[in-house]
């Protein structure tokens, strides 16, 4: 390759476009990395706080899309208190005053704020899209910034933020010249919608591919914006009840049999029961279903539309499907690969919606099925077993059994063998979430067959330190650890400090690690942040003599190049 | 499955109007799911799943699993989402959603603009366009339809038992069904019962 002109091998690197290859490519040699670091156009980090946006323009300048991520995974389930971190303002500020021609900005967990946002979108005179996911901060102005600014604006895809309605104009921003829409998502947002500018801006879009509404879109709107829009791809219907006049439903029916090229179909935040069968007519079409949040529709209901939908590769559904409504999905989804059942009932009301019968049904009638969430009341060894040996081609793998520490109902017995028997089948696995009964036994499966696996997440499990230690040993694919209420202390913490350079990050919540264990830790390691986050009013753990012995409710430790970060709140301690 | 923990708790009548002690029922029902050994309700503890030592069987120590901090783990997006369909904001302007057994739509209607049992009768009879549904909350067992409401803890009660000002502060929403079906459907006890 030696005697190849630089831009020859640029070229060859612009084939190779996912981040780890494109990394791997800027270690062979002094001249490649240099050559890679100029045209690489997608860069990916995910840990906020491992790197610094100056180091990062000093190593990329001329990328055109950045992706950050902020917070750890369990702040999704409240166990990061807010204000912890992962602001995104010094990134659009060093962004804002470097040369870099950013077209794309993907957040994940961040904060996002409305200064932020009028700074971006005056900023980068070709942004072309905006993805936020679990993203909060920020309001419906700095929305309205976005339409107003960013002329080239293709993708405005807000997913499961917090964003503060005000109710405002924000749809109507978007100039009348402005046409080049592709996707705009809302379905996050709580206020009313300006009905009018929507579907002026849905008519004025030819390009429109994905559109997703919030619950203040009614049937009537749904109708118009329908049929004035039928090249949709992707369509989530926000509302979907019927008011007083049937006239609208019969508009929706006669939009709906246009829809040729819808294939992916999400929404009814609000749904009357019987809307589901207006969609029948696309169903045969359909390759992603996203029914998560329609908890007013009745299992019967689900399982009439799914019998349509032989295509389907992606459903996500709530657990009223029951697990006769699951065997519907094994005969009828044969192209299924990625599955995800969420529970309707978070107060473990005993409702047996699904059971492990479910599971084995899914897993005998899907051969494409490599993904899946599913929680579920309960699970034994033997319907694990057997999901193992119909599915070895899973990558990603999550049960959730709601009562923690429940073992096998059948035999009693913890769910190790079960877990066991999935890590070993499944040779590829790279997420897996445990739950249920477990000992020390399924982390020594987990640490001698999964390979492969990246991420790991324990909670209620184990007896000693050996569990995490297997698994820390085992599996040198690790990027991230995530254990909360297991009872794993110093020990294994630090026996092998080395392994941290080589993972993202490790969160510890509720375990046996102490403050001295903690504080070793950070000496040894220098390159880790180790944060604990100390919410109690109880200051005094590092003024008590046994402050060597005081338990850390939860410590988040993570590589980085940049060393202690500045914008912790007071909370936080790092060590 | 620990049937006999849930089996006592489900029979639990209530004595007394409805919409007093359900809280207690409601989180007698968590704590038993709770424990895999299905060990006494009473012995709930109130706080967070002890960090670290303790870690060991949950029937040693049972914990309500409602005040387990971020359990289930699903996302805080989605409970906030799964909560409006408990309390949606709508009963707070008075409108319900109204169902009738047969009838493919869903109706809306603003309970805040009756003035009591008789108001609402006549204004289901318009939603319809059928006479009689109101006759039930009077002649009780000689009408073809019972009218049935669900009440802020998801329980389904007879409509017209309770004094109309509890009645509109509680109903989130309405069903009318034929009363061959309401038998079999697991109404609440109306009052006092054995």
């Amino acid at each position: 390759m030696n005697y190849f002109p630089d831009e020859v091998i640029e070229h060859v690197f612009d084939f190779v476009t996912s981040h780890k290859d494109r990394n791997s490519i800027s270690l062979v040699c002094k001249s490649w990395f240099k050559i890679e670091r100029y045209s690489r156009q997608n860069v990916f980090i995910g840990n906020c706080y491992s790197i610094s946006p100056e180091r990062l323009l000093r190593r990329f300048p001329c990328f055109k899309s950045l992706t950050l991520k902020g917070k750890p995974h369990f702040a999704d389930f409240n166990l990061v208190p807010h204000g912890w971190g992962g602001f995104v303002q010094p990134w659009i500020e060093a962004l804002a005053r470097s040369r870099v021609g950013l077209e794309e900005l993907r957040l994940k967990r961040m904060v996002v704020t409305d200064e932020g946002l009028e700074l971006l979108s005056r900023s980068f005179v070709n942004f072309k899209s905006l993805v936020l996911v679990s993203c909060e901060g920020f309001s419906t102005d700095g929305l309205a910034s976005i339409a107003s600014n960013c002329r080239h604006l293709r993708d405005l895809d807000l997913q499961e933020n917090e964003i503060d309605d005000h109710r405002g104009q924000w749809l109507s921003c978007f100039p009348e010249t402005y046409t080049s829409l592709v996707t705009l998502n809302f379905a996050c947002l709580e206020g009313e919608t300006n009905l009018v500018a929507l579907e002026r801006l849905v008519a004025r879009s030819p390009n429109l591919r994905s559109l997703k509404l919030n619950r203040a879109v009614p049937l009537d709107a749904l109708a118009r914006l329908m049929a004035c829009a039928p090249q949709i791809v992707d369509l989530g219907v926000g509302s979907y009840e019927d008011e007083q006049d049937s006239e609208s439903c019969l508009k929706l029916q006669a939009a709906i049999r246009k829809y040729t090229s819808l294939r992916s179909l999400s929404g009814f935040l609000e749904a009357a029961p019987h809307c589901l069968s207006a969609f029948h007519p696309v169903c045969h079409n359909l390759t992603s279903l996203n029914l998560s949040y329609a908890a007013e529709i009745h299992g019967s209901h689900l399982i009439k539309l799914i019998e349509h939908c032989k295509k389907l590769q992606r459903l996500w559904i709530l657990d009223s499907i029951g697990d006769k409504g699951l065997e519907v999905v094994a005969s009828t989804c044969k192209e299924l690969q990625e599955l995800r059942v969420f529970p309707t009932d978070l107060h473990g009301g005993g409702n047996t919606a699904v059971t492990e019968d479910g599971l084995v049904a899914i897993s005998a009638g899907c051969p494409k099925l490599h993904s899946i969430l599913y929680f579920c009341q309960q699970m034994t060894n033997a319907a694990l077993i057997t999901v193992a040996r119909n599915c070895p081609n899973f990558i990603r793998f999550r049960l959730c059994i709601l009562e923690p520490h429940k073992p096998d109902h059948v035999t009693s017995q913890p769910l190790d063998e079960g877990f066991g028997a999935i890590v070993q089948a499944c040779k590829n696995l790279k997420r897996l979430s445990v739950s249920g009964l477990l000992t020390d036994q399924v982390f020594l499966y987990i640490g001698m067959f999964a390979t492969q696996l990246e991420m790991l997440s324990i909670a209620f499990a184990g007896d000693t330190d050996k569990g995490m230690l297997y698994v820390l040993n085992g599996c040198k694919k690790m990027r991230k650890l995530e254990i909360r209420d297991s009872p794993f202390g110093d020990a294994a913490l630090l026996a092998d400090v080395n392994k941290y350079e080589t993972m993202r990050s490790l969160w510890m919540s509720s375990c046996e690690v102490t403050l001295g264990g903690c504080k070793r830790l950070a000496r040894k390691a220098p390159w880790l942040n180790v944060e604990i986050i100390n919410e109690n009013d109880n200051n005094r753990m590092e003024e008590n003599g046994y402050e060597g012995r005081q338990k850390v409710d939860k410590l988040y430790l993570y590589r980085t190049v940049v060393g202690t970060r500045v914008d912790a709140p007071p909370f936080v301690w790092i060590l | 499955m620990e049937k006999d923990g849930l089996g006592l708790e489900i029979t639990e009548l209530r004595l007394g109007l409805p919409g007093t002690e359900k809280m207690m029922k409601k989180r007698g029902f968590t704590e038993m799911i709770m424990t895999s050994s299905g060990s006494n309700s009473d012995q709930c503890e109130s706080g967070v799943v002890s960090s670290g030592g303790d870690v060991g069987k949950v029937s040693e120590s049972p914990v309500a699993k409602s005040q387990v901090v971020g359990w289930p783990p699903v996302c805080s997006y989605r409970r906030k989402n799964s909560c409006k369909e408990v309390s949606t904001t709508k009963v707070g302007l008075g409108y319900v959603k109204v169902s009738m057994d047969g009838v493919p739509y869903l109706r809306k209607m603003d309970l805040g603009s009756s003035q009591g049992y008789d108001d609402l009768a006549f204004a289901l009879d318009k939603l319809f366009g059928f006479h009689g549904i109101g006759v039930a909350f009077k002649d009780g067992d000689n009408c073809e339809y019972v009218t049935i409401y669900e009440d802020k803890d998801g329980d389904w009660m007879l409509a017209g038992d309770v004094p109309w000002g509890m009645f509109i502060e509680s109903c989130k929403r309405l069903r009318i069904m034929k009363r061959s079906d309401a038998t079999g459907f697991g109404l609440q006890p109306r009052g006092v019962d054995e």
